[in-house]
């Protein structure tokens, strides 16, 4: 098997003992979705009865559910790792940081992939917007978000884990380096929704593929140093 | 359990041509400005059993989680199989089983699925196989389906030890293997350590209690606050800090 099929493979079954966990725990998911919807609902309250206005928001509304919700489901996937030392026990297996790094990535892009469905189709219903009409550039900017979130979840996890702090310290790391992506993927959603009268959609789904190209790569060369002591 | 436990092979026959499993040169940890070790040079020969002795906080489980790669050092050099930790971590992993305080299972994953996981990691030939060998060797066989979270703490570490049969280390870490085990658990330990001794692998045990284990010593160190205090028996010896450590110049060059 080569070298970057290994890899590959080593990932996968990361990603996928990582999924039987929180399957098994399914609590955390079922609370992180919930955690979603909550968020949702009370932006929506805050914003008040109007539903155009509602509807002008969506877009923003539905990304930032969706970015503090991937806080908590980023964090979920690095606890499992804290399971009686399983974190130093993974680093001291015969493989390359890059695959421990791709697979802690995969299994947050699968959440947060599941997370936006759900959502999107939550905002189509709570704010009363033709998700439908709009349905494959608004799951393309779903996909190119979640790659992003789990791209830079999965590296601070990793900086947090081991913090005392880590609830406040993961947020507080985060954000602010999701600024781009948040900026982006609203855009783009707008647009989507809007049918793209300016024509700005391509642009906004780009700076979402270099978002993820940029994050995916550092994280994947930096995260094995997060593993040493 | 069975009589006789399968670890992959290492010896190289009677005269054992390989380099020493272990050697350390000044090798010092600090934690918060604190020496955890202060200095410890040693030479431990290829395929030899071996206790690491001491008090607590003399620095036994900070050697053993630097020489398997968990830590790295503050100052000084390590080498496993002739291979710089610094330089051949990758290497060195493959070479190294650890087995330490904590097990580092998954709690919501079953027996099997542990050491499945394990399995592929570790790149196991014939993994089904090998992990229902294992979990038979280590007596949970009956047990294997059921979630790790419901384990006693000698049968997490009944699996944690399958874990170390699943790969094909040369040098295998133990610290405090006896601990939480009951007879039974402390009679698979004493197989294990037969096993990997006929089989050429070499064993670092640290432990408060070796009375158990004595028959199956090649020899001991002993630690005292960071230092080796004493080193007996074969395969082992403490190698001068003058003599292991590179010349330096006695004045400074101008």
């Amino acid at each position: 098997m080569t070298g970057l099929r290994r890899e590959a493979s080593l990932a996968l079954a990361i990603a996928r003992k990582d999924a039987l966990a929180e399957l098994r725990g399914r609590s955390a998911a079922v609370s992180t979705l919930f955690f979603a919807a909550v968020v949702l609902l009370l932006f929506g309250f805050a914003l008040g009865p109007d539903t155009q206005r509602l509807a002008d928001a969506a877009p923003g509304l539905l990304w930032l559910a969706l970015v503090f919700a991937g806080v908590l489901a980023v964090d979920r996937l690095h606890l499992l790792e804290t399971d009686d030392g399983a974190l130093e026990q993974l680093a001291l297996y015969p493989i390359t940081r890059r695959a421990i790094y791709a697979g802690k990535a995969i299994g947050g892009f699968v959440v947060m992939l599941v997370l936006g469905v759900v959502v999107l189709g939550a905002v189509g219903i709570l704010f009363a917007v033709d998700v439908a009409a709009a349905l494959l550039p608004l799951l393309v900017t779903v996909v190119l978000g979640a790659v992003g979130i789990a791209a830079v979840g999965t590296f601070y996890a990793g900086v947090t884990v081991r913090l005392r702090a880590r609830e406040v310290m993961l947020p507080l790391l985060m954000l602010p380096v999701l600024a781009p992506l948040l900026l982006g993927a609203v855009k783009a959603t707008s647009a989507a929704l809007a049918g793209d009268p300016f024509g700005e959609l391509g642009a906004w789904l780009q700076l979402l593929v270099a978002f993820d190209v940029i994050m995916v790569v550092a994280g994947a060369a930096t995260y094995g140093y997060l593993l040493e002591d | 359990m069975p009589q006789t436990i399968y670890v992959s092979p290492r010896s190289v026959g009677a005269h054992d041509t390989r380099p020493p499993a272990v050697v350390t040169t000044d090798l010092a940890r600090l934690f918060a400005g604190s020496p955890a070790l202060a200095g410890v040079s040693l030479n431990v020969a290829a395929g030899r059993t071996i206790a690491l002795l001491g008090p607590n906080g003399a620095g036994k489980t900070t050697l053993m989680r630097i020489v398997a790669t968990a830590i790295r050092p503050s100052y000084g050099t390590a080498m496993v199989d002739g291979m710089d930790l610094a330089r051949h971590a990758d290497l060195v992993r493959e070479r190294v089983a650890y087995l330490s305080h904590a097990t580092g299972l998954y709690d919501d994953l079953t027996a099997r699925e542990n050491l499945a996981f394990a399995a592929t990691l570790l790149a196991t030939p014939d993994r089904g196989a090998r992990v229902e060998r294992a979990l038979g060797d280590i007596g949970l066989l009956d047990r294997a389906g059921d979630r790790v979270r419901d384990f006693s703490a000698g049968m997490r570490k009944r699996l944690a030890l399958g874990r170390i049969l699943l790969g094909s280390a040369s040098l295998v870490l133990l610290d405090e293997p006896l601990a939480a085990l009951d007879d039974d658990g402390m009679g698979l330990v004493e197989q294990l350590l037969a096993a990997w001794h006929d089989a050429g692998v070499t064993v670092l045990i640290a432990s408060h209690a070796t009375e158990r284990l004595e028959p199956f010593l090649d020899g001991r160190i002993v630690l005292e606050r960071g230092v080796v205090a004493e080193t007996s028996g074969e395969g082992v010896s403490s190698i001068p800090p003058s003599l292991a450590a590179p010349p330096r110049p006695a004045v400074a060059a101008r």
